[in-house]
């Protein structure tokens, strides 16, 4: 009788330091990974996410948009300064936003419920639509777009940053990354961006409350530049001035 | 004495042991790597995991004092932009690129390391004179190559930050 009750009790402390064992290694586990993995954006750049954003139906698309139109206009360009113009834009680049939205690594209280309320297709239709839309006037439209002229010393300035860059200082060249130059990919164009957008988000870059540029080239460059440069930039583009052949407004 | 009770408390106590292992483990490991059903690093999806995520990257304070740097080579910058180390401290460089060949040299030094998408560069480096070093890439790479410079800051050993286990070393934090 007794023999069979200690044969019970060293079952049972095998059992126990099991589960003690179990459970101290999860935790030593979990506190090793104390610091988790800062991911800017979920999306990376596969030959099947490139099929499937540069895909999209731009019929469907363009009665999708009918719901953007009151911010981003019924042509891709906006009414205001400070949301951004879509028409002609990449594809890529904008489903990259798009998704980036969804997933909350770029936060914008206008744009995460809405892009949320997009499935998946939908995304991919209306950014086949966005990127087709033409980028010449229109008269009929109220957009904003191009906004004033900078003096020409402005110009000059942001001129240098967005055709050679700054050595240096380690800046490359903006038209090396946004064209016309050269495109590198999910990079959108700002060619017939607003002012007041590009802007904010030379802002948000540098400041780090926009961060979901993947491994951080924007960060990294907006940080980089000084104030007087930013707005600089802002206003070249705003101007429709990155429209005119690379390097025109250089030598002025 | 009872030959359970002994083989029950040998047991606790192997088991134990094994805990500390699963903490130090590399990311390069082959039987990691070998779980993980791939040779080398994906260079598109770099930062969505492993060893160069943007909260690893930088220089990395061991307990021996010895330190590694962790950096992503991409058209046409180095991440992270400004790199901070210990002088006279050997370091290990690991560098990867996110893109096109790139090459990673310091002005004033001997040291050039080129890297490709996919693989890891390793290198032992040591800087003797704090001080800063211009890091230009010397392959061409595209448009925006010859403005891919960067800065590496190298400090007495006395005025290196002491960085807790998690956190890694840039200019900004100095
Ligand atoms: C309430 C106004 C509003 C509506 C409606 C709206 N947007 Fe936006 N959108 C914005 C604002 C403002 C931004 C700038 C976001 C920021 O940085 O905060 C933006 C940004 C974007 C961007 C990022 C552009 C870039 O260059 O990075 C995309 C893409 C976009 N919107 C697509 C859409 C689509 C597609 C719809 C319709 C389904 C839509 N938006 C509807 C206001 C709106
Ligand atoms: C190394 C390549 C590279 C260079 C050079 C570069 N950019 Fe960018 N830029 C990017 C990428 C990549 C993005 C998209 C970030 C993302 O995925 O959200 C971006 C986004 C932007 C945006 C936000 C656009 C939008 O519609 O949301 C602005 C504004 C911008 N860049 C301005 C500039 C300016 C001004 C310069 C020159 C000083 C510059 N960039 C140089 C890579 C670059
Ligand atoms: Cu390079």
């Amino acid at each position: 009788m007794r023999r069979n009750d200690r044969t019970g009790f060293f079952d049972w402390s095998l059992t126990w330091a099991l589960a003690f064992i179990l459970a101290a290694s999860s935790l030593v586990l979990v506190a090793g990974d104390a610091a988790p993995d800062r991911v800017p954006s979920l999306v990376t750049w596969t030959p099947e996410t490139i099929v499937a954003a540069s895909s999209g139906d731009a019929f469907r698309g363009m009665l999708l948009a009918k719901r953007c139109d009151h911010c981003h206009g019924s042509e891709g360009f906006s009414p205001v300064t400070s949301t951004p113009n879509l028409a002609g834009i990449s594809a890529l680049a904008i489903w990259k936003q798009l998704e980036d939205f969804r997933a909350h690594k770029r936060r914008s209280r206008a744009m995460e419920p809405i892009a949320e309320s997009l499935s998946a297709r939908d995304v991919e239709d209306v950014v086949s639509y966005y990127a087709k839309l033409p980028i010449y006037p229109d008269p009929q439209d109220n957009r904003v777009f191009p906004q004033g002229q900078p003096s020409s010393s402005r110009a000059a300035l942001a001129s240098r940053l967005v055709t050679f860059g700054d050595g240096d200082r380690g800046i490359p060249p903006c038209q090396a990354c946004h064209g016309p130059v050269a495109y590198k990919i999910g990079v959108p164009s700002l060619a017939n961006q607003n002012g007041d957008y590009v802007l904010d988000e030379l802002e948000g870059f540098a400041s780090g409350t926009r961060a979901n540029d993947i491994n951080q080239p924007m960060r990294i460059i907006a940080a980089l530049l000084s104030e007087d440069e930013r707005h600089a930039l802002a206003e070249y583009y705003g101007a429709g001035l990155g429209l005119q052949p690379a390097g025109s407004t250089a030598k002025k | 004495m009872n030959w359970r009770k002994v083989r029950t408390f040998l047991f606790t106590v192997l088991a134990l042991c094994l805990i500390p292992a699963t903490r130090y483990y590399q990311v390069d490991e082959p039987l990691l790597r070998f779980l993980r059903g791939s040779l080398h690093v994906d260079p598109l999806s770099l930062h969505l995991s492993g060893e160069f995520v943007e909260n690893n990257l930088g220089t990395e304070l061991h307990a021996d004092g010895s330190v590694t740097v962790r950096m992503i080579a991409e058209q046409y910058l180095f991440v992270p932009h400004c790199i901070l180390v210990p002088a006279g401290v050997p370091i290990n460089l690991r560098i990867t690129s996110a893109d096109a060949v790139h090459s990673l040299s310091f002005e004033g030094t001997e040291y050039a390391v080129k890297t490709l998408p996919g693989t890891i560069s390793k290198a032992e480096l040591m800087f003797s004179k704090a001080g800063k070093y211009k890091t230009v890439c010397r392959e061409f790479c595209g448009p925006g190559h010859y403005a891919m410079r960067s800065e590496l800051k190298v400090v007495p050993r006395d005025q290196f930050p002491a960085l807790r286990p998690e956190e890694r070393g840039n200019c900004a934090a100095q």
